[in-house]
């Protein structure tokens, strides 16, 4: 077996199988430590709540956002350029209808990937620039964000790398960084991706059903 | 797992408040804990990180005790975290050291949660902790003390049924107004705090006076009186139950129907929204906030107001705005009356938090930081250009009334309902 | 001293705005200046036409128009689409070849050789008096941020971008075609991604470090003291007059190489090829111009001068070093000498260099 076909095989199945194993195993366990049931009255609707906060929680509110505006602004413009990335990249585009899903759809324009990968990187590079330098997210820090920015760090940068298409080592480099990460992902913080919509369930249908969603 | 202690620090039992964690996580703490990214945001909202600018007084930061047990023990692969050896255990150590930040660094006022990415709760999972830290044999002593007061004299002031039969018969004597007490049935009871008792008994004359007006049912009773809930701030769970079982005793007696509770945050936030479960079972009565019942009254004509003009704001508290969900309540009593109101900024569901919620009005050493964080609430006062404050809560005008004279403020703190009963309008018969 | 300050932050802003004014106009002309003057278009020929001098079918006038870049007839018209052959490519090709790798190569390697032979003639500079354990906060860790984002954009960019200028001629006979291919392919994307990073980054770096950074009269002493290299004492305030050129000519080149390399990645919103060979020389012209001071700062700043580095990694210079490099500013700064070193970096990465309130005069 060559290197090709061990990381486009075996590797991939392995990577994959860890994603989706870990993060459901994750998610199933977070549920399945249960809460007792809340016996107060509601005085409005915990469900509507629970969507809320899952859909509008997002969305700047509460007269802060000149406080958290380099947050807001850098989160921002990492998460939507990665998205972007992720999902309208030519490249992917390709690879997931080949691989995942038969129907493909459009892929975003060169500009557009381009205007795409600076947003995200330059929203990442930000974001760990502060965690480095803020003496608020120094203190909360640990390994695990450091790790995790590096990873993602790496399988995007080795993904823009290979973007020219033209060479197979580039672009098998870039798919053992995006494995890695698939690997490391449900054990870390990169969970958030999924935990964010527990979270905020959480506090939607608790808040909700008083009658006002923070 | 107990430490030694040191020759003249109190022996802190690790133990049991790993325990006490790992029986308070339940699937919403263990959703919060896996969703904090470590932001700090949460830290350019909180009004004691705004005052003190100190990096550990980051709301996230109060996470980390309970985060620390949870992975060692009931995080999804926390085998294999322990394996690596990447969970360790918690220690005394960070107990103490976490000690000031659980009780005397947080108000639980929820400000947090509204910039917090992933809304996480924060305000809850300090509740949390605190009962933790309370089984460990920590917390600040005074506000251990008002609990256990609460406990055993009925009141975390002292107030015992014999003081509040004398200052109800006081109070009746001195305005001339009938206050219900032990009354053998009525539809409604009603709560006082010990605050307003002993610093500000005009408020309980208020509240009669504007209960009679409307033609209520109701009683105070000896059983059970005291809305503050010490047991539950300072994380004593067994407390925290005395107090609701009296209150349900009470009005189960009098056979109410519906609980109002006095112009207190807390007091109202715990009743309301976790009385049932601290009980463990639902409460047999309505629970109500004074303002709710108050704007309920207007709503149905039985009380009407003349215009009070003087330049006034609203200090919303936050267990009754944003934890409470009664923020219209106060506007509507406000509405058509004050003709001189003048909102805030921010305000309602998003204001600052006066300082000294959630207990630590109690702690004595957290003073000078609750003086700090009024003057956030002087300056937001004198932007909007009133003479007065309004509250609904005797605690935030408790607190709000020893940093005003500790800094030598000049405007004037009121009550809502003391402002209500003193406009009342009397029809001619 | 706070309204001298004040004055002289006016003073570098206006001189800024000038530069940058100046350097629109420049750019603005034609770039024929660069890409060399060109053959007057002609008109295309009626072939039919029986007075040509071939008679009719005569195509030679055609294809003379082609070779001159006349437009034709396509089916997809567009931007320089339809133009068969654009001479002025040769022009660039040749340009880039003779001038810019030619004597590109030649600045670069001369500098280096320079620095080394200087270095081993008469090694490291050190601090004269030794270290006095001391030490003056110098630079915020804003800045220190600010610099350490740019100096990294600008070592992968230059490494990438001198692989895409002269990899061809050196990195093919070491690692052969297909590995070149394969770095040079790299190298293109990711210096095509991280090069935009560079214009927020030295927006930041114009704003955190323009402070000081306006030219002076002492400047000129200093230049003709041959800034102490030529022996006897240069003064200088925060920044000498190296310091500040070195300031001024990133921002200037940074500038034409933003402007330039946003010209080659969006080729859509420019007038045509005409103009992207022109940005393309002149990016690599002030690219080089960058590398070229670059390597010297890099020098100064690592193993050519005790006590340099530490101001931009921990905050805090030396009070000796102060005294010998930066005498003035030393002078204004000396009352916040400590031995607290710890103490100082806390300040210093809060504050930089300003004194507490009612410090100094």
């Amino acid at each position: 077996m060559t290197m090709q076909q061990f990381i486009e095989g075996p590797l991939w199945t392995f990577a994959a199988t860890v994603f989706l194993v870990g993060v459901a195993w994750r998610i199933v366990a977070i549920m399945m430590i249960g809460k007792p049931k809340d016996l107060t009255v509601a005085k409005s609707s915990s469900m509507a709540g629970a969507a809320k906060s899952i859909a509008l929680h997002s969305v700047p509110h509460g007269g802060n956002l000149s406080r958290t505006i380099y947050h807001v602004i850098s989160g921002y413009a990492f998460h939507l350029g990665l998205f972007a990335l992720l999902f309208l990249a030519a490249p992917h585009v390709t690879f997931i209808s080949e691989r995942i899903v038969t129907v493909p759809w459009p892929a975003m324009p060169r500009w557009a990937f381009i205007i795409a990968a600076e947003a995200a990187f330059a929203g990442l590079i930000l974001l760990y620039l502060r965690r480095l330098t803020d003496p608020i997210m120094r203190q909360l820090s640990d390994w695990d964000d450091h790790v995790g920015t590096w990873l993602t760090f790496l399988a995007m940068l080795t993904g823009c790398l290979a973007l020219q298409e033209s060479h197979i080592g580039l672009r098998l480099f870039h798919m053992v960084t995006v494995q890695v990460w698939m690997i490391y992902f449900p054990f870390s913080r990169l969970m958030h991706a999924f935990t964010f919509a527990m979270a905020r369930k959480h506090t939607g249908a608790t808040y909700g059903r008083r009658g006002f969603t923070p | 797992m107990t430490d030694v202690p040191a020759s003249d620090a109190p022996a802190i039992d690790v133990q049991a408040a790993v325990d006490k964690f790992n029986a308070l996580t339940g699937s919403h703490i263990a959703s919060y804990l896996d969703a904090c990214v470590h932001c700090g945001q949460c830290a350019q909202v909180c009004h004691f990180h705004e005052v003190t600018k100190d990096p550990r007084r980051t709301p996230a930061v109060k996470l980390k005790p309970i985060t620390k047990v949870y992975n060692r023990h009931k995080a999804p692969f926390s085998g294999l975290r322990k394996a690596f050896g990447l969970a360790p255990e918690l220690t005394a150590d960070d107990l103490r050291e976490w000690e000031e930040l659980i009780f005397d660094s947080c108000t639980m006022c929820g400000r947090c949660t509204v910039v917090c990415p992933m809304a996480i709760d924060i305000a809850s999972v300090v509740a949390i902790s605190r009962q933790a830290f309370a089984a460990a044999g920590l917390g600040p002593a005074d506000l251990m003390q008002a609990a256990e007061t609460s406990r055993d004299k009925g009141s975390p002031l002292g107030v015992t049924t014999d003081v509040l039969e004398d200052r109800i018969e006081w109070l009746e004597d001195e305005h001339e107004v009938e206050i219900a007490l032990d009354k053998p049935e009525a539809d409604i009871l009603l709560l006082v705090s010990s605050i307003e008792l002993m610093k500000y008994p005009d408020s309980i004359v208020a509240m009669a006076k504007l209960l009679n007006h409307a033609g209520a049912n109701w009683t105070l009773s000896t059983k059970g009186y005291e809305s503050t809930n010490f047991g539950f701030l300072s994380g004593k769970g067994d407390i925290a139950k005395i107090m609701i079982t009296r209150i349900t005793e009470a009005a189960e007696a009098v056979g109410a129907k519906t609980v109002v509770v006095p112009e207190c945050g807390h007091a109202f936030g715990v009743l309301r929204w976790a009385g049932a479960n601290i009980l463990g079972r639902p409460l047999p009565y309505e629970v109500t906030h004074i303002t709710e019942y108050l704007a309920g009254l207007k709503r149905a004509g039985k009380l009407a107001f003349k215009p009070m003009a003087d330049a006034i704001t609203y200090h919303d508290p936050c267990q009754i705005s944003r934890r409470g969900g009664a923020t219209e309540d106060a506007r509507y009593l406000l509405d058509g009356f004050a003709t001189g109101f003048t909102e805030m900024t921010p305000t309602g569901n998003y204001n600052w938090c006066c300082g000294g919620g959630g207990g630590v009005q109690a702690i004595g050493r957290a003073a000078n930081v609750r003086h700090e964080v009024f003057r956030i609430k002087m300056k937001q006062v004198e932007e909007t250009g009133a003479e007065a404050m309004v509250s609904a809560c005797s605690n935030c005008r408790l607190t709000m009334d020893e940093s005003k004279a500790a800094l030598g403020w000049d405007k004037q703190l009121m009550s809502l309902v003391e402002i209500l009963a003193d406009h009342l309008l009397v029809a001619e018969k | 001293m706070a309204e001298n300050s004040t004055t002289g932050f006016s003073k570098t802003l206006l001189t800024g705005v000038m530069v940058i004014l100046a350097l629109l106009v420049l750019f603005g002309l034609q770039p024929s200046a660069l890409a060399g003057e060109l053959p007057t278009r002609q008109k295309v020929p009626d072939i039919t036409d029986t007075s040509r001098p071939y008679g009719p079918g005569d195509l030679s006038d055609m294809w003379r128009g082609i070779r001159m870049g006349e437009p034709s007839s396509v089916t997809r018209p567009g931007k320089d689409g339809d133009v068969l052959i654009q001479s002025e490519g040769g022009q660039w090709q040749a340009r880039r070849g003779a001038l810019i790798i030619k004597y590109g190569s030649m600045v670069l390697i001369a500098i280096i050789a320079v620095i080394a032979l200087y270095f081993m003639l008469f090694g490291r500079i050190r601090i004269k008096g030794g270290r006095s354990g001391l030490v003056i906060p110098r630079f915020t860790l804003i800045q220190r941020v600010v610099h350490w984002s740019v100096a990294l954009l600008i070592v992968m960019l230059s490494l990438s971008g001198l692989i895409l200028l002269v990899g061809r001629d050196s990195l093919i006979p070491v690692m052969g075609r297909e590995g070149f291919s394969i770095v040079a392919s790299a190298a293109m994307e990711g210096h095509n991604l991280f090069g935009p990073l560079l214009i927020p980054a030295l927006i930041a770096m114009f704003v955190t470090f323009v402070r000081g950074n306006g030219y002076r009269l002492i400047d000129i002493k200093w230049l003709f003291k041959g800034g102490g290299f030529l022996g006897g004492h240069a003064s200088s305030y925060k920044y000498n007059f190296g310091e500040k050129t070195w300031f001024w000519w990133a921002m200037v080149l940074g500038l034409v190489v933003c402007a330039s390399g946003v010209a080659m990645l969006f080729p859509e919103i420019t007038p045509g090829r005409r103009f992207l060979q022109f940005a393309n020389l002149a990016h690599a012209a002030a690219a080089i111009g960058i590398i070229a001071f670059a390597i010297g700062h890099i020098y100064l700043g690592t193993i050519g001068m005790e006590g340099a580095l530490e101001g931009m990694t921990k905050g805090t210079v030396d009070k000796n070093w102060a005294k010998e490099h930066h005498d003035l500013w030393h002078d204004e700064h000396v009352q916040a000498a400590t031995t607290d070193t710890a103490g100082a970096e806390v300040a210093a990465a809060a504050h930089g260099d300003v004194l507490p309130e009612g410090a100094g005069e």
